[in-house]
């Protein structure tokens, strides 16, 4: 469904994204894994246009969307859901769902979805009318997520939904991004939680210093050594090793 | 001089009148600020070329005034989304605002003002024109008399108001307006085309004032210099407001129109300009974010 071929980026003159090849398949969970600073945001920014494409190119639904207006490829149904501090705080919980279905006309279904959303995140039914500002972490995420949604995506892209959440939520969270799946939209999941990313994709990159550095099947991943030190400092001793290497 | 409660209810009318207009002039200010992150520094211009077209609209085609005040309007929004997207645009795509590419905006604001100011002398001339419109009898209103022309602008300067809140507040292109005031990245994302939405806000931030402008030429009258003092009094009424809050805008210019009319009927007419700024100085010290400030800080 999602294509990335050689693709490079960055910011002005400053290269981020040094060839990075990427594939999602129609109807699958895939996990984008790596630390800081290592271009994940920046991908998703390329991806929905946000940033010039230097080089490379990238397909969303056997179409060319390289360098296409940010507009025109949420329209496609490639909606990116960004992190979670970024709704509207100055507006009602509702009118940032409605903000989600700017693209479309449908007036009929637009509120039929409005409700399906208000379904899978009855929190955001209480709050409706509540300054978006006024919300927890957790809630804000919801209503992202739920903007997204809105937009009736083809293919959702989540930048790291379980940033700065505590545990029990982000249990939800990925519970939730688990069920909109299973409604058919494809998903690509910017992670920094790892374990959880790669118990709910079925594939997953991790990327690192703007290139793709291992990629595979996630239940291949999950038992990889390379990938538990890689991540986790591996235990006290290795993690001396690393500082000594 | 012997206390009158009419003659200082007069005052406060006469002020209220001329304070909503420089609210409506301050709400463009505010509008085209709290979207494209820019002060526009060429607003007064905008806002005399109003003036002028709906002279034009009015004495040489003669249609009514209240259509001269729509054919200026809409004449000033195309104006201006020309001078947004000619000039503007490629400073506000290096980044507006604070950046150092804001103080190029600065600069071409008041270049943009200094060659309109010049266009209307090739096109008007230097000299005051009057713009008489015969609206009837002053209004009686106990032992005060307002002029037909300060009901007027009353009512359609509080009627523009209305309109456009209902406009931002309630309709699915008013949301758009609100997102990419807020954050324009996120309202790409959304899908809203971005670059339209801010040609939009920068046309209806001009459309406004030259509503104001057309309102205050039967008052005054119409001459080419009197953008300057207009966005001077505009900006004063924005700041006491709170930069960015359209209420505060509002409120921000009826509180200088009260307070200038005061000044210079209790204090001295001769120093009328004066008492603007002085509210300004004073709000400044008391309450630099402005009266509305915290509505401020989110924007729109």
């Amino acid at each position: 469904m999602l294509k990335i071929k050689e693709l490079h980026a960055g910011y002005g003159r400053l290269k981020i994204l040094r060839g990075i090849s990427l594939d999602v398949s129609q109807g699958t969970i895939v996990a984008l894994l790596g630390g800081n600073g290592t271009g994940k945001s920046t991908l998703l920014k390329t991806i929905s246009g946000l940033l010039p494409v230097m080089d490379g190119s990238i397909e969303f639904d056997e179409k060319d969307i390289t360098n296409s207006k940010p507009h025109h490829i949420v329209r496609s149904g490639l909606v990116q859901v960004t992190q979670s501090k970024e709704a509207y705080p100055a507006m009602t919980v509702e009118e940032n769902l409605m903000l989600g279905a700017f693209t479309r006309s449908d007036k009929a279904e637009i509120k039929y979805d409005l409700e399906g959303v208000y379904s899978f995140f009855p929190v955001l039914k209480d709050r409706r009318n509540m300054l978006s500002g006024t919300l927890s972490g957790g809630e804000v995420q919801m209503l992202v997520t739920g903007r997204g949604l809105m937009a009736k995506p083809k293919m959702l892209m989540l930048d790291e939904p379980s940033a700065a959440l505590a545990p029990k939520v982000v249990l939800e969270i990925f519970a939730n991004i688990y069920k909109i799946s299973q409604t058919g939209v494809t998903i690509l999941l910017v992670e920094q939680n790892v374990r959880m990313a790669l118990l709910l994709a079925q594939y997953a990159y991790i990327i690192r210093d703007g290139h793709i550095m291992i990629e595979g099947k996630s239940e291949e991943l999950i038992n990889d050594p390379a990938i538990k030190e890689f991540f986790l400092g591996g235990t006290v001793t290795d993690t001396s090793k690393g500082l000594n290497a | 001089m012997d206390f009158d409660f009419n003659s200082l209810l007069a005052f406060i009318i006469f002020g209220v009148t001329i304070g909503v207009v420089y609210g409506i002039v301050a709400l463009g200010i505010s509008l085209i600020y709290s979207g494209l992150d820019i002060v526009h520094f060429a607003h007064g211009e905008i806002y005399m070329f109003g003036a002028f077209i709906g002279l034009f609209f009015s004495q040489v085609i003669g249609v009514p005034y209240p259509f001269a005040i729509i054919g200026a309007m809409i004449f000033a929004a195309l104006l201006g989304m020309f001078i947004e997207r000619v000039f503007y645009r490629r400073l506000t795509q290096a980044g507006g605002g604070y950046t150092v590419a804001g103080m190029g905006m600065i600069i071409c604001g008041f270049g943009m003002s200094v060659a309109l100011m010049n266009v209307a002398y090739l096109i008007w001339g230097a000299a005051a024109e009057p713009f008489p419109v015969d609206l009837g009898m002053p209004l009686q209103l106990g032992d005060i008399s307002i002029p037909q022309s300060y009901v007027l602008t009353a009512v359609v300067s509080m009627l523009l108001m209305v309109v456009l809140n209902y406009f931002i507040r309630n309709t699915k292109l008013g949301l758009a307006v609100r997102a990419v005031a807020h954050n324009k990245d996120i309202a790409y994302l959304m899908g809203i085309n971005v670059p339209l939405v801010i040609s939009l806000i920068f046309g209806l931030g001009c459309a406004l004032a030259a509503a104001a402008g057309v309102l205050i030429g039967p008052m005054q009258s119409v001459q080419v210099e009197m953008g300057y003092l207009m966005l001077m009094k505009a900006f004063a009424a924005a700041v006491v407001g709170g930069f960015g809050s359209l209420p505060g805008a509002l409120i921000g210019g009826i509180l200088v129109g009260i307070f200038e009319n005061l000044g210079a009927a209790y204090i001295s007419p001769s120093h009328k300009d004066i008492y603007a700024f002085l509210l300004l100085i004073l709000v400044l010290i008391f309450r630099p974010s402005g009266l509305f400030g915290v509505i401020a800080k989110v924007k729109a």
